[in-house]
Parts: structure tokens; sequence; C-alpha cells
């Protein structure tokens, strides 16, 4: 997983990966105002709803920061071959085959 | 730095830059030296591997995430042998009369387009699929339209021998799709044009272009060895897409004598939406996009069309995070899937232009007419999904992460117009546009009607962003018929270009 995000941050340029930085420490000390600890020493719950805050917040920069790191997440995830396999994702090479054989029963 | 001589530059090889190379390769008979030059690789044909987040590193520039400015939409720009052909569905639409007179370009007409449009039409094997290739996931689009009387056409595609693998957007794993990668550039080769791939065009001045080849990432070597190189030629035709081509004039220096360089960008911005079925149905197995609706582009500014996409972008495309994107993302064997694109208008501050490096930086800003658009869209494809039997729908930009069947008449209030939130809901688009607009003349357009800058008689643009304003269709077909004609005037300028002193 952290392959797959690793690869992809580094195929951005310098510019893109100093923000990407910038705003993993905002978000890691975004906590602190309102419970007095960092985001990755809160509980769960806790940190469930800072980020879905920061989702949802009024400034759009920090917005769009945190649909950068979800997406990141998602492609370590549902960017692995098993992960496909095991959501039911399975194309295959005759796809219209399968349809011709479904058709027939 | 190694010199080349040609007389005639493309630069991009997908449905602008293939198709200039293929109509000017009889040339080659002559003595005509056609080099195109293009950023990507060449793949082999056993290397698409349908597999998403290698193909898609492969074949798109940033994966098929390049980011906007203000990071608020992605824009999907295929960079391979054959550009965005190699990962386009294949659909072949001929652009409207009233889009052609809404572009108002002198010179330009509907008949002309048209009858290009359609040589392109029988050259790439357009034709409909037959019933029996189309899927569950087509099949209730087209239901669910009908029921509801809106109008619904099935996509005339370029497919020879499509074996239904669904995977369009990440390279045809069969080699089915008729891109310029399979049609036109091969013929191009076969008659004498050269290209070459991996190979990035950083200039163009004067009748010279620099570029630099690398070693491939995949695929076969470039027909030149990597490094450094300046080309001279007698023309340049620019085909290099509505953000490379606006990008590398504009770090060629032409902005300050063509002010509308880079400007009127549009993209189509367009939303994928999800929705689950009770039982599984076919959706990643056969073509992902036989059928569009239309019914809303006049009134309300949007097209549907049917999609089905891989595992991350659809996990991407879903608004949020958590069990309820889980549970939707582990039913992906149920899932069925519709395309929105907002038609939206030329804004002369949409444009693209150039970091300090030469990067290509697009600044686009959505006007609230296409954020309106898109959440009528959201609406009008919630109906659509409960009227083909879904159980629930996501809407990014709705009040819940579901809408349940039983809340099917409450469609508008559970989707809001203020849920449209910039920066949570993922916009992307796959058809950049304009950028180097047709016009006539250099204050407010790069290019006369036939694709020559003006200004410079040696240089051509051939690509989407030629358009004046959005094609309120998938793209490729029209690009094809506008690079015929740009093909066209640079084959009847090429012996005064040669006459003249370099």
């Amino acid at each position: 997983m952290l392959d797959l995000i690793d690869l992809a941050l580094a195929d951005r340029t310098p510019d893109v990966q100093r923000q990407f930085a910038l705003f993993l420490a905002v978000l890691r000390w975004v906590p602190v105002a309102r419970y007095g600890r960092r985001l990755d020493v809160l509980a769960p719950a806790r940190q469930i709803a800072v980020l879905r805050y920061v989702q949802d917040c009024p400034v759009q920069l920090l917005r769009c920061g945190f649909w950068g790191l979800r997406t990141l997440v998602l492609l370590g995830y549902y960017g692995r071959p098993d992960a496909a396999a095991a959501i039911g994702y399975a194309p295959t090479t005759n796809g219209n085959a399968v349809l011709h054989a479904r058709a027939r029963r | 730095m190694p010199e080349r001589d040609a007389d005639i530059v493309v630069i991009g090889s997908g449905a602008g830059g293939g198709t200039v190379a293929k109509e000017l390769a009889p040339l080659c008979r002559d003595g005509i030296r056609i080099v195109v030059l293009e950023a990507g690789p060449k793949l082999r044909d056993d290397e698409f591997t349908g597999r998403e987040v290698e193909m898609a590193r492969l074949l798109y520039v940033d994966s098929g995430g390049f980011q906007t400015a203000d990071k608020t939409m992605t824009l999907a720009l295929g960079r391979a042998y054959g550009g965005s052909t190699v990962v386009y569905t294949g659909t072949s639409l001929t652009v409207t009369r009233p889009v052609i007179e809404r572009w108002g370009v002198p010179g330009l007409t509907h008949e002309d387009v048209l009858a290009r449009s359609q040589k392109y039409l029988r050259e790439n094997n357009v034709h409909l699929l037959d019933a029996s290739d189309l899927n569950d996931n087509n099949r209730l689009f087209a239901d669910g339209c009908r029921r509801l009387g809106y109008r619904v056409e099935q996509f005339p595609l370029n497919l020879k021998g499509c074996a239904g693998t669904s995977v369009c957007n990440l390279g045809c794993p069969t080699g089915a799709k008729m891109g310029t990668h399979r049609v036109q550039l091969p013929e191009a080769e076969r008659q004498g044009v050269t290209v070459v791939t991996n190979c990035t065009v950083t200039r163009v001045a004067g009748q010279s272009v620099s570029a630099t080849v690398t070693p491939p990432p995949a695929g076969e070597p470039s027909a030149w060895a990597p490094g450094d190189y300046r080309i001279r030629a007698q023309a340049v035709v620019v085909s290099a897409g509505a953000v490379g081509s606006p990008a590398l004039m504009l770090r060629s220096g032409l902005g300050s004598a063509l002010p509308a360089l880079g400007r009127y960008f549009t993209c189509h911005p367009a939303l994928i939406l999800v929705a689950q079925h009770p039982q599984p149905i076919t959706n990643f197995a056969g073509h992902p996009k036989s059928f569009y609706c239309d019914h809303f582009a006049d009134d309300q500014g949007f097209l549907l069309e049917t999609c089905m996409y891989f595992p991350f972008t659809t996990a991407k495309s879903l608004a949020g995070f958590g069990d309820d994107h889980s549970r939707m993302m582990a039913a992906m064997d149920r899932l069925q899937m519709i395309l929105v694109l907002a038609i939206d208008p030329p804004e002369r501050e949409n444009r693209v232009a150039v970091d300090a490096a030469g990067r290509p930086v697009v600044h686009y800003t959505f006007t609230d007419r296409v954020r309106r658009s898109l959440v009528q869209a959201m609406r009008a494809s919630a109906r659509i999904f409960f009227a083909a039997g879904a159980e629930r729908v996501h809407a990014p930009a709705g009040r819940d992460f579901f809408i349940e069947s039983a809340d099917a008449d409450r469609i508008d209030d559970l989707i809001p117009f203020s849920g449209l939130t910039l920066g949570k809901v993922a916009i992307a688009s796959a058809h950049p546009m304009g950028g180097c607009r047709m016009g006539a003349g250099p204050a407010d357009a790069v290019t006369d009607a036939w694709g020559q800058v003006h200004g410079l008689p040696w240089l051509f643009v051939a690509d989407g962003s030629l358009f004046p304003r959005c094609a309120e269709i998938n793209p490729y077909v029209t690009i094809m018929a506008l690079a015929d004609r740009v093909a066209q005037r640079v084959r009847e300028r090429l012996p005064e270009l040669k006459a003249r002193p370099s």
C-alpha cells in the first residue's frame, strides 16, 4: 500500500511534495486547538471527527489538501490488484463472451 | 546538441497529430521529410495489461491526476503513441451544426467539418455495437432514460474485434480500439513518416524545435537515441493537446504577440456517479460506454453517458470516507455508473499558463451555471438510477452518503445546490479544449480557420486547443476533422514555406 503512495508522490514536482508535507503538518496539529492533542494521538472517534471537519471546512485549500490525502490513501488501498479482487472487480479479456454466455442461460 | 533537418515537424501523435501525419504522409514519396515527436511511449501489445495504476502511470500525464491551479479539478491527459486516442473509449460523435455556428469562425462551415468527420468514421471503423454486446450497466441506463422520457442514443464506436474487456481508458489490451495508434500512425509510418516517442518538445523558435528524448519507461525504444535535439523544419504543426500546445507556445515566447494564447480553456467538467443495485449486474464485462443522453444539453447544460471505471478511480469519485464508502466499494459487481459532462462556457480567465520552469498551469474557475449544471445532472442521474432499479444512489453533493430508493421522490431536497463543495467533490475532465482558438484575428484568437497561427505562416495548430468553445460532445472526431483541414493547408503552403529563407 505504501509503495503505491510513495511512487505517486515521487512522480510529483518538488513543489507539490512540499505542499503535501505542509498539509500533513497542519493536519497533525489542527486538533490541538480543540482537543489539546495532536491528531496521531487522538482516539479514533476524534480522529474521524477532525478529518470530517477538514473535509468540509470553509477553507478551500484545506479541503483540497484533504482530498489529495484521501486520494492517496484510496490509491494505496484500491490500487492493489488483490484489493480489486476482494471487492468483486474481475474484468476479463473476453467480457463479450461472458455477456453472450449469460444471454444463452 | 545534435541537429536534425525535416520539412515538417508534428508535435504530438493523438487525434490531431496522428491525423496530420497520415494525411501528409504521401508527401514522403516526393522526398518530404516528416517527423512526429511524441512525449509518451509506444507500448508493445502485450504491455497493455489493463491494470489500473500501472497503465495510468504509463499512459497519462501525472497518472491521470493533473491538477488545476486551485486543485479543484483533475485533468486526464493521455500521453502515448496515439495520444489520448489510446485511452479514450472510442465514442465517435460528429459535432452539430449549432455548435459550429456558436463557434462563429469565419471560413469554417458545418458542411466541411461534417464531410471530413465522416471520412474518419469510415477510416476508423465506426459503428454501433450489436445488442448482444451491451451489458447491464449500459442497458439499465437506456432503460432508465426511456422510462423517464429522456432522449437517449447509442454511441457509435470505433472498434474492430472488441472483446469487451471494459478497460478502454487504460488502453485496450486486445488492440480493438481504432485510435490513431492503430490506424493513422501505422499508415503514416508505412509511407515514410518517422515517429519519435518519449520525446518532449521544450521550445519552438523560428523554424526550429528543441526537444529531449528520454529512455522509454516501457515499450519500444525511441527512433532516436536519448539526448537533446534541435530539429529544423519548414513547417511545424503543434498537436500537443489543449494543455500542452498553448503551454509549449507560451514558453516559446509567443504569448506577447498572441494575447488569446492559452485563454478560453474549456473542458466539460465531469463527475462519475454511482448507484448500487440489489443484485450483481454485468458492468465490467463488455464495452463500458454504449449510450448517451443529451436531453438536458440545451436547457440545463449537461450530458450524461454510461461509463464503468476501475476500483481506485471509482473510490476517489465517491465523496467522503468511512463505512458507507467501504460498503459501496465492496459492491463493485452491483454498481451502475453514469458520467456527467458539463457544457462549460469559454471564459477568458480560464486559461493555460506556464510556471517559471515552463510547466503548464491550468487556471479554471467554475461558473455558477456550470456548478448548477453539475447538481442538476446529479439529480437527473439519480432519477435514472432509480428508474433502472437501483436500491441506493451516491450523489457527491448529497446531504447524506446514500439516497435510498424509498426517498426517490425527494431527490431535489437531498441533493441541494449548496452541496457541490469544490475541493470535496471529485471533478475531473478528459476533454480539454481551447487555448489556441481559431478566429478572425490575433486580438481574440490564435489561429485562423485552417489552424495557421496568426502572423506565423510556418506554425500551425491541430488539436482540441483550436476549439473556440467546447464541442458539447466527445471531441476526438472533430479534432480529426480540423486536423484534416490543417494538413490540407500545410500541403498547400509547403512549397512557399520551403522557398522562404529560414
